[in-house]
């Protein structure tokens, strides 16, 4: 990342006019090649496989991305602090939400495993003293569907 | 501020004087200074940012849940999106973003003609963003890969229809009652053949609704910087007062930091090859 | 007492926005000039003005509601009608009522001046956010005439997906009137923070701004997700996108998950404004610095903070994993800590205190009192095994009416009598005002109390038709709703009553030492003619002056100049 080039008027008058800090152009072009760096970098790790990680992988990425944009592009590095806070705070309660909410349908039917009707969301088996699982998850069908059949070659495109 | 006898001094071309005290033009009626109006401004759009992201984090929760509780679907599924068309689009908005960026510099700086020069280029790469989406988008419709009930309609999968190995794999009802499809198989973007889960829709749903929202945003934010633009050509703006050119593109910084997170999500996240 | 002709500094002579110094009802004419105006204050009148016609027309849907339930079977409509009657209750008093009410009415009027302001931030923007409003009510209008929804308020899928198509409509017109609503939430939540007065610190804001400020959170964060919810029920309904539809692999379950995640802070929306105006009555008619101020402000951010972690108690029975109705159970628990500190508190203000029972004060005490039962009744139904029971009862409806309409609505009542003659300038005749509280008051309890007899018994909310042994508490019920509305009746003539016959109001008539009651009454254009400068806070009973805390029979305003030299003394420019 290039220096932080600036030519910032920081005189302290309380004269009640606005003064902001300036950054340079060639600052403004350099965050902006960090962010080409990252776009390529997070299209290249997609081309492999890390498992459950490939998600967050790609979230860091993004993440380091919006936090370019946001601390240079929109100015948060030299704002108000309670602004980044309103940003980032927006966050927090959308990560409440999710949570919560993945809480619910992340584990239904896991606790009360014991009565009748239910199996387990892991494994599809029949939970402990519930009926047989009647219902297939849509992993058990794709266990079943051939994968990858024959390539049908120019019909699109 | 907490002296409300000191007179205001503009910079620049403001400073009309309203009566005993002066007053720029900019500066509205019901503050003291101009940082103050400027301070309430700012926080006003970062206030704002942020119900933006509350209301496009309602899709993302809805994203998470089912890619969640489904992740093979959106793995297979997401191979039928471009993702080298989702990085262009991606490039596309960085260099908008930072268009804007230096526009709002230039107008901090005096420099009109600049700003104006910048805020084209960021108004022209909003429309090839758009332009971009709209390939992806009837692309889309062709293959019949659309939500919900409409996913592998036979009106708008005829193309792959025609197709003998594909013809027999997309789902097509003959109704287009809302009924869970069934398992399909169809050809992705790199042309393999793959299967994909009746839930499929789900991941087309979320996807045109996610980027279907963005695109609307791109269309404000488009508006929103020609307006900007009009004002700035009409030489509203000084180094004293140039809060809209702030705002405006704070705005448009929020759509290119929507896509950011879109981009990996919908293109990019799944098991490779 | 202050000169009015001070040259006024930092302000500028009449322009286009009119004279700061002539009285707001005054300074601009004819009806043009309410329908452009940028004043908080007019705003404030035309909101109220909107929010008291909302009420009415909720209120005679309640009334009809009862009616129909005063006996078994057909009573004057059918279940259809009925359902669409709730519906329309429900949906008019929660989105066109109670959630503009106190902010956009009396806050838009109130927060300026209580932190010194000449407006609020975005003038602008809060008279589109009314104009945003009429359009919200135009198209709730035009669901009602195309065919009223039937869904209840909260549209729960598949339900809403299915039923008729002026559930598009009405979805719209809440989702354009969640819009006017965060756009007074942002509206506030910047005038609280870059326009407070000199020496209107954090730690002397009045309660009422803070209660306004935690509601500007809740709505600003919890308001766009009922945007994306609506907007995701249209495309559901249009395309069947299937987040929401089983059979297309997805959950109704998480539209309720959507909906509260908005709805249960916005129950707090309507409710926290409530308990602020009620700490403003309560310190005023006590007169004393209100106790445990830093805590109250407190607890108005905590509910705000919990408003957003305990939604999922709206749908236990809903088919919720039992993992989070156990977690959504215990989080419930802990809204009962800021409202008990509110609670708690306001009582500590009355003891002691030496309590002026005017009618705001009824209806300051009233609030306590009802709220606590509402309060009370909301712990048995976050516990999950008496919820089981009492779920989709009347116990329900009955607990938060006790909440919505038992604090909101008399709080709202009680801030209408107690700021009335600062804001039209004209006193109310005291002694009908508390006529038509009792009214109100052994109204409210005779309609509710017996409902949360029947719903602990197991009558069902929402049916049409009920057992025989239900019948004499649906009668008392129904007697109740016309004793209530007879005290609504007399409460809004008397307000409407003194605007032509009301003596002329001074300047402080309650002896506060609230800031509201420093500036003129009719408060100026400018909202005060010095700007002002706070050296006390707005409680300080023991600090301010007797010229502040009397009648001020001339209604002139309070003189800040001896407070600003002082100021400048320590502070040169």
């Amino acid at each position: 990342m290039s220096a932080q080039g600036s030519h910032a008027v920081h005189a302290h008058q309380d004269d009640g006019a606005v003064h902001v800090h300036i950054a340079s152009s060639q600052f403004y072009w350099g965050i902006f090649g960090a962010l080409i760096c990252l776009t390529i970098l997070t299209v290249k790790v997609s081309y492999y496989d890390f498992g459950k990680a490939n998600i967050f992988i790609a979230l860091l990425i993004a993440t380091m991305k919006g936090s370019l944009v946001a601390a240079f592009f929109m100015h948060l590095r030299h704002d108000k602090l309670f602004n980044t806070i309103a940003f980032l705070s927006s966050f927090l309660f959308l990560g409440i939400f999710i949570l919560l909410t993945y809480d619910d349908l992340g584990n239904r039917g896991r606790v009360d495993n014991d009565y009748g009707g239910r199996f387990q969301l892991e494994t599809g088996q029949a939970a402990p003293g519930g009926e047989p699982a009647t219902t297939a998850t849509s992993d058990s069908v794709a266990e079943e569907a051939p994968h990858g059949a024959a390539a049908a070659h120019g019909k699109k495109e | 501020m907490a002296n409300v006898s000191e007179s205001v001094h503009a910079h620049g071309d403001g400073g009309g004087d309203h009566g005993a005290h002066a007053h720029p033009d900019f500066l509205q009626h019901h503050f003291d200074t101009p940082v103050q109006q400027f301070n309430a401004a700012k926080l006003g759009m970062w206030v704002f940012i942020a119900t933006e992201i509350l209301m496009f984090g309602g899709l993302f929760c809805a994203y998470a849940i089912w890619r969640g509780l489904d992740p093979r679907v959106f793995d297979d599924a997401h191979h039928f999106l471009n993702k080298i068309l989702g990085a262009t689009n991606t490039i596309v908005l960085l260099f908008s973003s930072l268009t804007a960026a230096l526009a709002v510099r230039s107008a901090q700086v005096g420099k009109r003609n600049l700003t104006s020069l910048y805020l084209i280029v960021t108004i022209l790469c909003a429309g090839v963003f758009l332009v971009v989406k709209y390939f992806e988008y009837s692309h889309k419709f062709h293959l019949g890969l659309l939500p919900g009930h409409c996913f592998g309609h036979p009106g708008l999968s005829a193309a792959v229809q025609n197709g003998e190995e594909v013809g027999t794999c997309l789902r097509v009802h003959a109704d287009s009652a809302p009924v869970m499809p069934e398992w399909v198989k169809a050809a992705d973007e790199d042309g393999h053949v793959r299967l994909l889960s009746p839930r499929a829709n789900m991941f087309f749903g979320l996807y045109f609704v996610m980027t279907g929202l963005h695109g609307l945003h791109v269309i404000v934010g488009m508006s929103i910087l020609a307006w900007v633009l009009y004002k700035n050509i009409k030489g509203k703006f000084s180094p004293a007062y140039f809060t809209p050119v702030d705002l405006g593109a704070l705005y448009w910084h929020l759509v290119d930091l929507v896509w950011i997170y879109l981009f990996p999500l919908l293109y990019l996240v799944g098991k490779p090859e | 007492m202050a000169a009015v002709d001070i040259p006024v500094a930092g302000g500028h002579a009449a322009d286009a926005h009119g004279d700061p110094h002539a009285n707001y009802l005054k300074a601009k004419r004819g009806i043009g000039s309410w329908l452009v105006t940028l004043d908080h204050k007019r705003i404030g009148l035309m909101y109220l003005t909107m929010v008291s016609l909302a009420f009415l027309v909720g209120g005679i849907f309640a009334l009809l509601l009862r009616i129909e339930l005063f006996s078994r079977g057909k009573t004057i409509v059918d279940g259809e009608t009925y359902n669409r009657f709730f519906t329309l209750h429900g949906a008019i008093m929660v989105f066109l009522f109670i959630i503009p009410s106190v902010p956009a009415a009396l806050g838009n009027f109130f927060l300026p001046i209580m932190i010194g302001a000449k407006d609020v931030a975005f003038p602008r923007l809060n008279l589109l956010s009314f104009y945003i409003y009429l359009v919200g009510l135009a198209i709730l209008l035009v669901s009602i005439v195309s065919g009223a929804v039937d869904t209840g308020w909260t549209f729960y899928t598949p339900y809403s997906v299915q039923s008729s198509n002026s559930v598009i409509s009405m979805t719209l017109g809440v989702f354009v009137l969640g819009f006017s609503s965060i756009l007074t939430g942002v509206n506030f939540l910047v005038t609280v923070h870059t326009m407070r007065a000199p020496g209107c610190t954090w730690a002397r804001m009045p309660l009422f701004v803070w209660g306004m400020y935690a509601t500007a959170l809740m709505q600003i964060l919890a308001t766009p997700v009922l945007a994306i919810t609506l907007l995701l029920l249209c495309a559901e309904r249009f395309f069947g996108i299937g987040i929401f539809d089983p059979k297309l692999g997805g959950d109704p379950v998480l539209f309720q998950h959507f909906f509260w995640f908005y709805s249960h802070p916005a129950v707090y929306i309507m409710i926290v404004p409530g308990m602020a105006i009620n700490s403003e009555l309560i310190a005023t008619f006590s007169r004393r610095a209100i106790f445990g101020q830093f805590a109250i402000a407190m607890s108005s951010l905590g509910l705000a903070l919990l408003g957003f972690l305990v939604w999922g108690h709206h749908m236990f029975a809903a088919g919720m994993s039992e993992f989070a109705t156990m977690l959504f159970s215990a989080l419930t628990f802990l809204v009962a800590i800021p409202s008990g500190v509110k609670v708690f508190n306001w009582t500590a203000t009355i003891y002691k205190g030496s309590i002026l029972w005017a009618s705001p004060m009824l209806y300051g005490m009233a609030f306590i009192f009802l709220f606590t039962i509402g309060g009370l009744t909301g712990l048995f139904l976050g516990t999950l095994s008496v919820d089981i029971h009492l779920t989709d009862t009347y116990f329900v409806v009955a607990h938060f009416h006790y909440v919505m309409m038992g604090g909101t609505v008399i709080a709202f009542l009680g801030g209408l009598l107690y700021w009335w003659p600062k804001m039209t300038g004209k006193m109310h005749d005291e002694r009908k005002a508390k006529i038509g509280f009792w009214f109100v008051f052994i109204g409210f309890n005779t309609v509710f109390i017996p409902q949360f007899i029947m719903g602990s018994r197991g009558m069902p909310r929402r049916y049409y038709d009920y057992l025989p042994q239900f019948e004499p508490f649906h009668k008392v019920s129904t007697v109740g709703s016309w004793i209530l509305a007879t005290g609504l009746f007399i409460t809004a003539y008397t307000l409407l009553e003194a605007l032509w016959k009301g003596k002329k109001a001074p300047r402080n008539p309650w002896n506060s030492a609230g800031y509201e009651w420093l500036t003129e009454t009719v408060p100026p254009l400018a909202n005060f003619h010095q700007p002002p400068v706070f050296t006390r806070g707005p409680y300080d009973y023991h600090l301010a002056t007797p010229e502040e805390l009397a009648t001020g029979e001339d209604g002139r305003e309070v003189s800040f100049t001896t407070q600003m030299a002082a100021k400048e003394s320590t502070h040169p420019a």
